[in-house]
């Protein structure tokens, strides 16, 4: 599995990518360290405590790192959550779907990101 | 109103002109009347003394005669003893030697006994003998013997009447000249002249003409007029007077000369001295001063009209000028409340306005809610069949998108309504511009299967200075809105060429056009194209989603805002073109000196303005360049030259051409050139999807149009040979960012983020330090040495504290260095946000992905 073909498991725009950081080892570098982060994980654990600005804060975060690498479909849905929960609006109907929308391009990603490690790797 | 005050102003002048002329008039004729008097009175006055003098010396002649004839007369009783023949001689010698022509005695009867001289009868004897008697010295007129006249002068006898002496007085005889001599009654240089008659008219003495012996005849016979009684009257008037013993004074006109008259009684008779005097000389004078009178009368009359018309005049023009005001005022008020009446009707307008702008609101927002509430309905129902609710699901984002934009929309408009809409102006790369809205507008073409052709024409100045966020926003209404009412299979048609300015050197004219071959607008519609919630209801459009607020917007950020134009012609059922011309600012940028080898080139568009624009902007890189409209002769072409072994360097070839089409066309070219001529295909779609039939037909690489000079000379850098050229373009970039070793601290709480960042701005020679929340960037600035750091860049969403709150905290610390170039770099590119940073303090906004170039670009910018 190419980077390349990575990228269009997870939904992103690899040429992007490789307009903004130039050369391959470094979207490499990048896109095997999204892994690593901790802004899903805390998206999480402050939507299930009820943390609405910490889960504001999270989300926008992980909007501005898919933006960074142009991983496009998890930055569109969690761009929409971020909206939902900005400013501290109270939850609105159909938040729940935003979330489980981020929830499944996560996994969509994390999964193609791995597929990637393994096919690196192996 | 004005007819009025001019007719009254008229008739009063002519009132009061007319009341002068009858003041004046009767003031001369009264003066006249006056002079006439006064001239009697004068004359009477003149006439009475001079008939005085006249009585006077008469009497004084008179007396001097009589005190001779009483002498005479004392002689005889003195000389009693005397005989009687002594005494007369004696009387005769003296009264001889006193000048008498006659002497005698006068009898009772009235007889005269003549001592020497004719025989004299007295021609009145009865009222002469009648005051002898009485003692009373007397004079007389009588007759001598020749009939002529003679003055007789009585005086009483001194002695008792015997019967022998019948001796009443002695009387003494004058001629009538010796009297009329004296007291000169003839006419003198004053040509006045006197008559003495008796009571009956009859002449004592006459002078002058007359010779009746009657002055009552002559006045009957010469007399014209009498002021204004007939003569016989005039003779009554002075009968009566002379036999009540007073004087009489009157006019009359004889030969038409007026004469003045006086009559007198003259002592120590019955006679009466009248005088006429001719008015001559006085009516010279009175009527000279009488002219004078009248011309000075005449005169001033004329002088007080003339005043009064001046002043007349002179009102006249007042209330004239006061009507002008008074219509000027009645005017402005009338424009005023005009003013006022559409001012209300505005305000109405926009009220009405405003109150359909709610409902339509209202009814656009409740379209997609429904669609969203009835979604969501559909899917809680079947929530185990996940195909129904996907679909579901996929119904209700596009209706929060449209959601979403008509809200931007309502808060962009109601940003213009209120004035807050403001421009940020900045530098602006049209090419970026055009690119961004192509991969923009790229799938919803796609997905219409609509032919897109994008043509830019001799674009001289890429960079411009405008608003991109806006500029954007315009050419993305413009195209959705040409994309949404194309039908399938339909064309559009980008444009963008510039010319000179009519603004001046620094500024270039920028045309934009939108055409397309869509369903086109009524007439009616097109009036109202640019209103709030303007959209054509007919059937045809009823399915088609849109604000209705899209061109009202375009409008106002194009012709208020921008100041430019927005143009438009359309048709039903064959489209509609847009026009917009805008006079932008030249940013100025060093351009770079981009020059390529003088390679030989074929361009094959089947547009024949394409190609052209397209080989003068090769031109201009240094290129020559040819060009044709269709495959075939292109296929010709290539092969003519390579037999002529001067083989084209690089061949742009665009992919739909008509007959041939791009990927055959290089099929056939690469079968008769083999693989040494590169091959570019020019396209404004996506590259991806026909890449793989392109490589495989021997393409060599793509350029996506617009093909702006820029976007040649980055596509076409690859080919050349000299590594050095391509050095050498992006050599003058790195020196204006010559940021090299600069210390920048970075504020950033996702450590991938900071990385990313880390590596990128490391790689153009900056050193960066990393914040992970606003709190620690504080601190750490704290911490360091004055002037240690160039610049920050700052993330807004941060934990602990955030990019807002961290900026305004280091602007308030007490460190020189407090004001070193903050730049906000956050996700979140709304307008909002980037007022809301400056407003913070910061320094300049870039949005996320990061840009290195935009950045770099920046951070140049703002450190010194």
């Amino acid at each position: 599995m190419t980077l390349k073909e990575c990228y269009a498991a997870l939904g992103g725009d690899y040429d992007e990518a490789m307009g903004r950081l130039r050369s391959e080892k470094l979207v490499q570098k990048f896109v095997l360290k999204f892994l690593n982060d901790g802004s899903y994980r805390l998206l999480c654990d402050s939507l299930a405590s009820g943390d609405r600005d910490e889960a504001f804060r999270a989300s926008h975060t992980i909007k501005g790192v898919c933006a960074n690498l142009a991983f496009n479909a998890l930055l569109e849905s969690s761009e929409a959550l971020t909206e939902a929960l900005r400013d501290g609006k109270p939850p609105q109907p159909g938040e729940d779907e935003l979330v489980a929308r981020v929830k499944a391009d996560y996994e969509r990603t994390a999964q193609a990101i791995r597929a990637y490690q393994e096919g690196g790797a192996g | 109103m004005k007819n009025k005050t001019t007719r009254f102003l008229i008739t009063s002048l002519i009132g009061v002109a007319l009341l002068c002329v009858c003041v004046f008039s009767s003031f001369a004729f009264h003066m006249s009347n006056q002079s006439a008097l006064t001239i009697n009175e004068v004359g009477t006055l003149y006439m009475s003394s001079m008939s005085q003098q006249i009585s006077i010396h008469f009497e004084s002649i008179i007396a001097l005669q009589m005190g001779q004839l009483r002498t005479l007369s004392g002689t005889i009783s003195s000389d009693a003893v005397h005989s009687d023949r002594e005494l007369q001689e004696e009387l005769i010698d003296q009264a001889k030697a006193r000048d008498f022509s006659y002497l005698g005695f006068c009898g009772r009867e009235g007889t005269i006994e003549m001592l020497f001289g004719s025989q004299v009868t007295l021609t009145d004897p009865e009222p002469f003998l009648e005051s002898l008697g009485q003692g009373q010295q007397k004079v007389a007129i009588g007759t001598n013997a020749r009939g002529e006249k003679v003055i007789l002068l009585g005086v009483p006898s001194p002695h008792e009447p015997t019967p022998d002496h019948d001796c009443a007085a002695l009387v003494a005889g004058l001629p009538v000249s010796y009297i009329s001599e004296n007291l000169s009654l003839e006419e003198n240089s004053e040509r006045a002249y006197s008559f003495i008659i008796r009571r009956d008219g009859s002449f004592v003495i006459r002078t002058a003409d007359a010779y009746r012996n009657n002055y009552f005849e002559r006045v009957k016979v010469m007399y014209e007029d009498v002021n204004g009684i007939t003569p016989e009257e005039y003779i009554q008037a002075l009968t009566a007077a002379m036999a009540q013993g007073l004087d009489y004074s009157n006019e009359f006109t004889m030969d038409g000369e007026r004469y003045h008259l006086y009559c007198t009684r003259l002592p120590y008779s019955e006679w009466y001295l009248i005088t006429f005097m001719p008015y001559g000389a006085m009516d010279t004078i009175v009527n000279g001063f009488s002219r004078e009178w009248g011309t000075l009368t005449v005169l001033s009359g004329a002088i007080i009209l003339a005043a009064l018309l001046l002043v007349f005049y002179k009102y006249f023009g007042l209330t004239r000028q006061q009507l002008r005001e008074v219509d000027e005022a009645r005017r402005a008020a009338e424009a005023a409340q005009k003013n006022a009446e559409t001012a209300q009707k505005d305000a109405e307008h926009a009220n009405r306005a405003k109150s359909e702008f709610l409902s339509n609101m209202s009814h656009d927002i409740r379209t997609p809610m429904n669609a969203i509430v009835g979604m969501t309905a559909i899917a809680t129902a079947n929530i185990e069949d996940k195909q129904q609710v996907q679909n579901c699901l996929k119904k209700i984002t596009l209706s929060s998108k449209h959601l979403l934009g008509l809200i931007n929309d309502v808060l962009d408009m109601s940003k213009i309504e209120s004035g807050k809409m403001t421009l940020n102006m900045d530098q602006v790369s049209l090419r970026e511009v055009i690119n961004s809205i192509v991969s923009i507008c790229q799938p919803q073409v796609k997905a219409k299967h609509l032919q897109f052709d994008v043509f830019i024409h001799d674009i001289s100045t890429e960079n411009v200075i405008c608003d991109s966020v806006r500029l954007n926003q315009v050419l993305l209404n413009l195209l959705s809105n040409a994309i949404k009412f194309t039908p399938d299979g339909g064309e559009i048609h980008l444009a963008l060429y510039e010319e000179e300015s009519p603004k001046g050197e620094g500024y270039v004219r920028i045309h934009i056009q939108v055409r397309d071959t869509g369903i086109g607008m009524s007439p009616e519609f097109q009036k109202h194209i640019f209103d709030s919630f303007a959209r054509e209801d007919s059937q045809r459009v009823h399915r088609t989603e849109g604000t209705g607020l899209g061109m009202a917007i375009t409008k106002y950020i194009v012709v208020d805002a921008m100041g430019g134009a927005i143009d438009m012609e359309s048709r039903q059922g064959q489209g509609t073109q847009f026009s917009v011309t805008l006079d932008l600012e030249k940013a100025l940028v060093m351009e770079e000196d981009m020059i390529l080898p003088n390679w030989n080139m074929l361009v094959v568009d089947d547009d024949r303005q394409l190609c052209e624009s397209t080989v003068s902007a090769l031109g201009s890189i240094g290129i020559t360049a040819e060009w044709t409209l269709d495959g075939e002769s292109a296929i010709e072409m290539v092969v003519k030259r390579h037999q002529r072994g001067d083989d084209y360097q690089i061949i742009l070839l665009d992919w739909k051409l008509p007959g041939m089409d791009g990927i055959n066309t290089a099929k056939s070219i690469r079968r008769e050139l083999g693989d040494q001529v590169p091959i570019l295909l020019i396209s404004a779609y996506d590259w991806t999807e026909i890449e793989g039939d392109a490589r495989e037909a021997g393409i060599n690489g793509f350029i996506s149009k617009p093909l702006f000079k820029s976007t040649l000379f980055n596509s076409l850098r690859q080919f050349t040979d000299e590594p050095l050229a391509s050095q050498a373009a992006e050599g003058p970039e790195e020196k204006e960012w010559d940021l090299n070793g600069r210390h920048i601290l970075l504020a950033e709480d996702n450590e991938l983020n900071w990385e990313i960042a880390n590596e990128l701005l490391g790689e153009e020679g900056l050193v960066l330090d990393w914040a992970e929340n606003g709190q620690i960037c504080v601190e750490m600035f704290q911490a360091s040495a004055v002037g240690h750091y160039d610049a920050i860049l700052m993330d807004v969403r941060m934990p602990v504290m955030g990019g807002y709150e961290a900026t305004q905290v280091i602007r308030t610390l007490e460190r020189p260095d407090r004001d070193l170039p903050i730049i906000a770099m956050t996700a979140d590119a709304f307008a909002e946000d980037v007022k809301r940073s400056l407003d913070c303090g910061m320094n300049a906004h870039v949005a996320k992905p990061i840009d290195v170039d935009e950045v770099m670009r920046l951070l140049a910018k703002h450190i010194k």
